[in-house]
């Protein structure tokens, strides 16, 4: 390892500019990554720290002056001009971006594209030798048959699959920097495990440097050297990882790391529910199935059968397409169900119509994960909570809207707002009032905080949970982070594949898992503390 | 593939069906029915009565409905009530000639439009792009016979360059023979589609501009270019398929008005002519073919894209 | 564990005065758009008022005064082939061309709405029947059918109006369809489902309102293509009936008299129709513009 860092950024600033306003996205920012580093650029939403990556590109948009310097190798990549600057993209400096699903031109093979990243930067290889070598850079990220993939088209393959192409493309000249920017975060916790164990390898195989930027803690504690944390484009601190989880210095980094749910045995509510006590919602062999592609009737659901006691939480844990949401859904009747049952609060749903079904769903809330879609953005707040209530008849409203409002702890004065004027955190909170504007005995929170940032989460689910002792429902928690489960729920359900996997008390799951798949679940789930990461990333390599 | 066949070809089955519908209702609202239209106006109420139950009109809608469609199988679309003809024997000879006009007018639209929106989008807020889009706005805005006769005015009358009539012509190899006088039909329906495809064309490349991959292509230090006529075009470019086969209507109508306007000797001046002396048979004949054009062009326009762009394909597996 | 208190304050957006006003001033930054509205208003203004500060006898012919060219006795803009004023004429033929344009025009954007939304929101064998409707009539070209329907019943304002607005409502349902069906699975529709709302309520509270951008965007352009659609049918003579004319009919007639050289009973007309659908699609570009910065905002 030598000390000349490949990427030094020196008092880098970035303004944006649309009409007359200019927002400082980036201000004074200065950092340096030397050979075989890996430095994680860590913040929340509006932190800066992806124009700060672009920048080390030349990436950004016309409306984007840049002052400060980034050194790429000794070069300033913000003094050069077009072809000078496109001779550093993928050959000095290369990227992998956050959407695997998007960031593949949808209309070229796989092959081509991978293919194509060399041929721009190595002259005289002609399209045989590239495709060649572009089979042996799909095998080195650990594609398997890479020569039968060369041929297929982005759609054919799962995110894992091409994001590990994204980043094939992306060491295919073997550049001096890799940035991956959250890199990881659109991928289900078990991909993102293996796809950070390949970024681990090759740093160890090319030495290169590498700026991880990502919002996630768990990764940093993962993968980082160094850390640099950032707060409204301002660099708060840089420590080494083990200095930074162990005595963070700057109050933001405190906080930070305060708000970032942890998983421990013990702690939580982690409730028994005993066994007499009345019945809030049971599915009992409940499956749901789709038309597929080609006409195929695809099983989202299968065969699951579980209850909720009155007052108790159950989570429902499971990574992307394991009909955790479609349970959700079926069990307040949005979806029909293929065959099985549902009974709300002892009442059968399945087979309800009409006034029956309105009635059961009056006593049952829902909670969407995506604050942006889940409100009437042609409505204002007000209406929105009022909603439920107008719906089902129920006079003397106006009050009733200021005290949902108050009991999610946002002003009453918000109810004349539209959703667009609130933030993702207010939103949310308004979407819990609705949900509960009824008295329901039942609510259904599906993913209510993955859109957020942890500061946010953390005071959103305290709401919710304080909500649901005073209150008393019943919910089902449904949600892929294993860390927020671990502090909502009383008992656990694990889901992959439509199955369920394991259900049981929050501990009896989380800690002491009978089934292999909740363990290599529970053990690709990241934690913030790079000492016990390491730990668990040797007992995941073990199952 | 063959389940998406199967599926896209059973809807266009139902559309024809629903054009039967539509064509044979309008036929029975013409005034005085189809015996007034063969008898003549002055025809008494007796013989109107006879030749209604002789050719089956005093019968259910329904069983008339079932009737008009099994003549329809048999490729019978009636007489002409003018032109002592069968409808079908005119249709079948002016509709090639219809189709060679619409074909070369949008031909030299889309190579013409296709770069100039490329260009244009990567020129955009330049000046050269307001230029144009100006221009391209106030063809779109030009009625077609207008725009015909501006031809007229400036190639014929004010400089004696082209002919003013289409050539009038039976056979197809006569309109290839008189070619000079099919440029300006030619040219007046190419212009306004050029401007339809022009404007879609720009903003389907500057939507592609703003997609992730056009990052991950600039990330890889691809010119722009490049960027621009490779990977966005392969993008761009398919959708143009599906469209064309959606433009059709668009383009029938405006081979009518051009027709008429240049005396061109195809479908549309026949549809015309018959309008004028209200001959059903033709118009509603004429209309029903012309749907059936237009529901088979865009089946296969659909088909086509499928089996060119990946993505459709993907979907459809 | 405790869950900390909210430790970052989040910052919450600053309430954002109307989103309409934004989006008026939005509207009026695009110098295309306000020009268009200008253009429109001066029509307007021409058509409506023009002729009580320029009186014409636009019923009784006068061959006499036939043909005469713009500045011969008076008449600015000449006379027709049976002696009308061409600017009076112009005045009038617009009220025709904008009254049948316009309602027509909205008269389709309403149908159009309301078939898409309910077909777009229902799904299933009653969208996929409604949608194949919209196919068959999408399949026969619009002029075609109006030609014919022309020939079947006698072509006056309210007549025209009817049909025309019965032959181009395809296209906004079509539209108002592909909206409907990403709106109807939003979430905010599916918790109301859950809350025990109704159909009619999903329809006319939830998905129309938040198509209304495509809505009123395409109105706009549905109104310029009706006015294009009225000038085809009257230019292929079939058009309301003298005295009345509109614009698509006076060039109609000029066409006869293409080589006389007499542009003024082609080139008015002609012109004033250019206009009036360029300033209708840049007022509908301007607005859908507007409309994504209001989107932006969400």
């Amino acid at each position: 390892m030598t000390d000349t860092p490949t990427l030094a950024i020196e008092d880098l600033t970035v303004s944006f500019t649309s009409g007359r306003e200019s927002v400082r996205a980036v201000d004074g920012v200065s950092l340096q990554v030397v050979p075989g580093e890996v430095v994680a650029v860590v913040g929340e939403s509006g932190s800066g720290k992806s124009v700060t990556s672009m920048s080390a590109l030349g990436l950004l948009p016309p409306t984007a002056t840049t002052t400060g310097t980034v050194r790429v190798g000794g070069v300033d990549v913000t003094t050069l001009d077009g072809p000078h600057l496109r001779a550093i993209r993928g050959a000095e400096v290369a990227m992998v971006f956050q959407e695997p699903m998007t960031a593949l031109n949808p209309a070229f093979t796989v092959g081509w594209q991978v293919a194509e990243a060399l041929r721009l930067h190595i002259e005289d290889l002609s399209k045989k030798q590239a495709l060649d070598r572009a089979a042996e850079l799909l095998e080195m990220v650990g594609i398997r048959d890479a020569r039968d993939r060369l041929g297929q088209y982005p759609h054919e393959l799962s995110g894992g699959l091409r994001q590990r192409v994204v980043i094939a493309m992306a060491i295919a000249c073997e550049p001096k920097v890799l940035i991956a920017d959250e890199a990881t975060t659109a991928l289900d916790v078990t991909v993102q495990a293996e796809i950070l164990d390949l970024l681990r390898d090759l740093r160890a195989r090319f030495g290169m440097a590498m700026l991880v930027i990502t919002h996630n803690m768990g990764v940093v504690a993962d993968i980082a050297d160094r850390v640099v944390v950032m707060y409204q484009g301002k660099v708060v601190e840089q420590a080494t990882v083990e200095d930074l989880f162990a005595r963070p210095q700057a109050d933001y980094t405190k906080k930070l790391l305060a708000s970032v749910p942890r998983l421990a045995r013990g702690e939580g509510r982690n409730r028994t529910a005993p066994a007499d006590e009345e019945v809030a919602l049971s599915l009992e062999h409940l499956v749901v199935e789709f038309r597929g592609k080609g006409g195929r009737k695809n099983r989202a659901v299968d065969d699951v059968s579980l209850t909720i006691a009155k007052g108790e939480v159950l989570g429902l844990v499971g990574e992307s397409g394991s009909g955790k949401s479609t349970v959700g859904r079926a069990a307040i009747g949005l979806l029909k169900p293929t065959s099985g049952s549902v009974r709300l609060l002892g009442e059968a749903l399945t087979g309800a119509k009409g006034r029956d079904l309105r009635k059961l769903r009056r006593r049952c809330g829902i909670v969407f994960q995506d604050p942006a879609s889940s409100l009437d953005p042609r409505m204002t707040v007000g209406d929105c909570v009022a909603e439920p209530l107008v719906i089902n008849g129920v006079g003397d409203r106006a009050e009733r809207v200021a005290a949902l409002l108050e009991s999610v702890e946002l002003d009453a004065a918000l109810r004349r707002r539209h959703p667009h004027e609130l933030s993702g955190g207010q939103r949310q909170r308004v979407g819990i009032a609705r949900a509960l504007a009824l008295d329901p005995q039942l609510v259904i929170a599906d993913e209510p905080t993955s859109a957020l940032d942890v500061s946010v989460q953390a005071a959103v689910l305290k709401v919710f949970l304080e909500l649901q002792q005073r209150l008393g429902f019943a919910c089902l928690f449904i949600t892929h982070d294993l860390a927020v489960v671990g502090m909502v729920s009383d008992r656990v359900a694990v889901m992959n594949e439509g199955r369920l996997v394991e259900v049981g008390s929050r501990d009896e799951v989380l800690f002491d898992s009978r089934e292999e798949y909740t363990r290599r679940l529970v053990t690709s789930a990241p934690v913030p503390d790079p000492a016990d990461q390491r730990r668990r990333r040797e007992e995941r390599h073990r199952i | 593939m063959t389940r998406f066949l199967a599926k896209r070809i059973g809807q266009a089955i139902v559309v024809i069906f629903f054009v039967t519908v539509i064509v044979f209702l309008l036929l029975h609202s013409v005034p005085g029915g189809p015996a007034h239209g063969i008898l003549g106006p002055k025809a008494s109420p007796q013989a109107i009565a006879e030749f209604n139950r002789e050719h089956g009109f005093d019968k259910s809608l329904f069983q008339q409905y079932w009737a008009y469609l099994s003549e329809l199988f048999h490729g019978d679309l009636g007489e002409s009530y003018t032109l002592n003809q069968s409808v079908a024997s005119l249709i079948g000879q002016r509709i090639p000639k219809t189709l060679v006009l619409t074909g070369l007018s949008t031909l030299v639209a889309l190579l013409v439009a296709i770069p100039l929106g490329v260009w244009q989008a990567r020129r955009r807020k330049g000046l050269a792009d307001y230029a144009v889009t100006t221009v391209v706005f106030v063809g779109y805005a030009t009625p077609v016979f207008f725009l015909a006769l501006i031809l007229v005015i400036v190639f014929t009358q004010k400089t004696q360059l082209l002919p003013p009539q289409a050539p009038q012509t039976q056979s197809i190899a006569g309109l290839f023979a008189d070619s000079r006088a099919l440029i300006l039909p030619v040219l007046a329906g190419a212009i306004a589609t050029v401007a339809a495809f022009s404007r879609y064309m720009r903003s389907a490349v500057l939507d592609n501009l703003a997609e992730d991959y056009v990052r991950t292509a600039r990330a890889k230090g691809a010119s722009e270019r490049r960027v621009v006529w490779l990977h966005i075009m392969r993008n761009s470019l398919t959708p143009i398929i599906a469209m064309l086969g959606y433009y059709l209507p668009v383009l029938f109508s405006g081979a009518l008005v051009i027709e008429s306007v240049f005396n061109y000797p195809g479908m549309g001046l026949l549809f015309w002519n018959a309008a004028q002396t209200s001959d059903y048979p033709i118009l509603l004949g004429a209309v029903l073919v012309i749907a059936l054009a237009t529901v088979i062009g865009s089946l296969l326009a659909d088909v086509l894209q499928a089996f060119v762009d990946p993505r459709v394909r993907g979907a459809i597996k | 564990m405790s869950i900390s208190a909210p430790v970052v304050a989040e910052p919450s957006p600053v309430p954002v005065a109307g989103s309409y006003r934004r989006m008026a001033s939005q509207f009026f930054a695009n110098r295309l758009a306000v020009s268009g509205l200008v253009i429109l208003a001066a029509l307007l203004l021409f058509c409506f008022l023009g002729p009580l500060i320029h009186h014409t006898d636009q019923t009784h012919t006068n061959l006499a005064g036939a043909n005469l060219s713009p500045g011969q006795g008076g008449h600015l803009l000449g006379t027709d082939d049976v002696g009308h004023d061409e600017l009076g004429r112009l005045m009038i033929g617009g009220q025709t061309s904008l009254e049948i344009g316009i309602a027509a025009g909205l008269l389709a954007t309403l149908i159009g709405t309301i078939w898409g939304a309910v077909s777009g929101y229902a799904g299933g064998w009653l969208d996929a029947i409604m949608m194949r409707i919209v196919d068959a009539g999408i399949a026969i070209p619009a002029l075609f059918l109006l030609l014919v329907t022309a020939t079947i019943l006698r072509p006056t304002v309210p007549v025209q109006i009817v049909i025309i607005g019965c032959v181009s409502w395809l296209v906004p349902a079509r539209l108002v369809r592909a909206e409907a069906l990403s709106l109807r699975s939003r979430d905010y529709v599916q918790a109301m489902k859950a809350m025990g709302g109704g159909h009619r309520r999903a329809v006319f509270r939830h998905i129309i309102p938040n198509a209304i951008g495509t809505v009123v965007v395409n109105a706009t352009f549905q109104v310029a293509d009706a006015i294009l659609l009225i000038a085809y049918v009257s230019f292929l003579g079939l058009g309301v009936a003298p005295p009345k004319t509109d614009w698509g009919g006076m060039l109609s007639k000029g066409i006869s008299y293409t080589y006389d050289g007499y542009w003024w009973m082609i080139f008015p007309a002609g012109i004033a129709i250019v206009l009036v659908v360029c300033a209708f699609n840049s007022i509908g570009d301007g607005l859908r513009d507007s409309f994504e910065v209001r989107l932006q905002g969400r």
